[in-house]
């Protein structure tokens, strides 16, 4: 836990202390990402093993300068799975037979920065690095009989991708990337609600 | 040029509300509903309990009650519909499949058989716990030939709530009643779900109880 409120620390004040140095230079971008999400680990074992085709992403980014930006990353991801009928244990003496369905749905709000390497080319590929808050809604039926938590953990992620701009000058573009992201969950026995991500949208020039 | 330029900045501005807005409109519509994607037998669930002291291959023979005890917003009443009569014929059908002889109340059964519809149609929810306590309002100990004694759950069946309709099986240990100076409920099996009170589908539901319960037979 201390190590994660340090990263954050760091990433906040990295993105505090770079933003007067380049003023200058200010660029306000907006990526909007449609978002395909992978559950891994305990999420996976545990929860919900599908794919996740119902989600986007989000950043509202500051470029410091040609190679660094940071910014605020938001997103919204919808996780469903049912399982077929089966018994379950409720306890010693106790079954029940259902169709269970386990529904997540997972609010990221993240701070984040993007560091690109090649800043004078084309193709501009980057990494970045996050960290902040996961609202977690879960939802656990028994046939329609269901319950629901509402829960705010930690979120980490660390990404790769690639931006494209539209022509050799525009400074929006296209934008195709993943990021794999850590998201601790300890609750009714479950581990964390890990993820691969990828993502593809659009980033637009605001300022 | 200052003018073309504040409605270039305009025109960003706008195009990311749209998207700030529409994005997260777009996904959270997109939302699947747990319920909505479930057929109607999907929607059911069926539990069962019982008392692992007992052993059922001790009893033989049974008797069920001739009505269903329909219980309403904590109020019963006992009638015969279809519906009833039709669990009532599928218990048996399970009973005697089981390997349980059906005797009339009068020939000293070793097991009583209760079905029980449950509705709650007040703001409120009627818990297991109310359920059990009122037990012999719902079933008067007479019926079954032992007017001074009471009820007892030796397992914690608390679990659930009821908002709306069930269908409720308990059998009553009365082979050991007189030396216990009290019926236990050794069994109960409880149905929920979307249109569960229907002839139609009596026998599967009932199947279902007595298919997770296989302990049950003589």
């Amino acid at each position: 836990m201390k190590n994660i409120k340090i990263f954050i620390a760091g990433l906040s004040l990295m993105i505090c202390f770079a933003l007067p140095a380049n003023a200058q230079n200010t660029q306000l971008k907006l990526d909007l990402n449609y978002n395909y999400s992978f559950p891994l680990s305990g999420f996976k074992n545990d929860l919900i093993s599908n794919g996740s085709p119902r989600g986007f992403m989000g950043d509202l980014m500051y470029s410091f300068n040609n190679k660094l930006s940071g910014g605020l990353s938001f997103g919204f991801q919808d996780y469903y799975q049912k399982y077929p009928r089966t018994l379950y244990n409720l306890s010693k003496t106790q079954q029940i037979s259902a169709v269970l369905t386990n529904s997540v749905q997972a609010t990221p709000l993240l701070l984040k920065a993007k560091y690109f390497p090649q800043s004078n080319s084309f193709l501009k590929p980057y990494v970045s690095v996050g960290a902040g808050a996961n609202i977690i809604d879960f939802k656990q039926y028994y046939g329609e009989f269901g319950s629901s938590k509402t829960n705010v953990g930690f979120r980490a992620e660390a990404g790769v991708g690639v931006k494209i701009p539209f022509t050799k000058t525009s400074t929006s573009g296209i934008n195709i990337g993943a990021t794999y992201d850590y998201a601790p969950y300890k609750k009714n026995g479950y581990h964390d609600l890990n993820s691969v991500n990828v993502q593809a949208g659009v980033v637009l020039q605001l300022k | 040029m200052k003018n073309k330029e504040k409605r270039k900045v305009m025109k960003r501005i706008l195009l990311m509300l749209i998207g700030l807005t529409a994005f997260p409109i777009i996904f959270t519509s997109c939302t699947k509903d747990p319920v909505n994607n479930l057929t109607t037998d999907e929607s059911r669930i069926y539990i069962t309990d019982h008392d692992s002291s007992v052993n059922f291959t001790n009893y033989k023979t049974y008797s069920i009650s001739d009505s269903v005890a329909t219980i309403e917003d904590g109020k019963s009443s006992h009638d015969i519909t279809d519906a009833g009569s039709a669990y009532i014929e599928a218990v048996k059908k399970y009973m005697d499949q089981a390997g349980y002889q059906l005797v009339s109340r009068e020939d000293n059964p070793d097991l009583g058989v209760d079905v029980n519809h449950i509705i709650n149609t007040s703001t409120g929810v009627i818990s297991y716990g109310d359920y059990w306590s009122d037990y012999d309002g719902y079933w008067d100990p007479y019926y079954w030939g032992y007017p001074d004694y009471g009820y007892y759950i030796p397992y914690a069946y608390s679990v659930y709530q009821v908002k709306e309709g069930a269908v409720s099986i308990d059998l009553l240990d009365l082979k050991n009643a007189s030396a216990d100076h009290k019926i236990n409920v050794v069994w109960t099996g409880l149905i929920r779900g979307s249109g569960v009170y229907n002839a139609t589908v009596a026998d599967s539901q009932v199947k279902a109880l007595f298919d997770q319960s296989a302990y049950l037979k003589h």
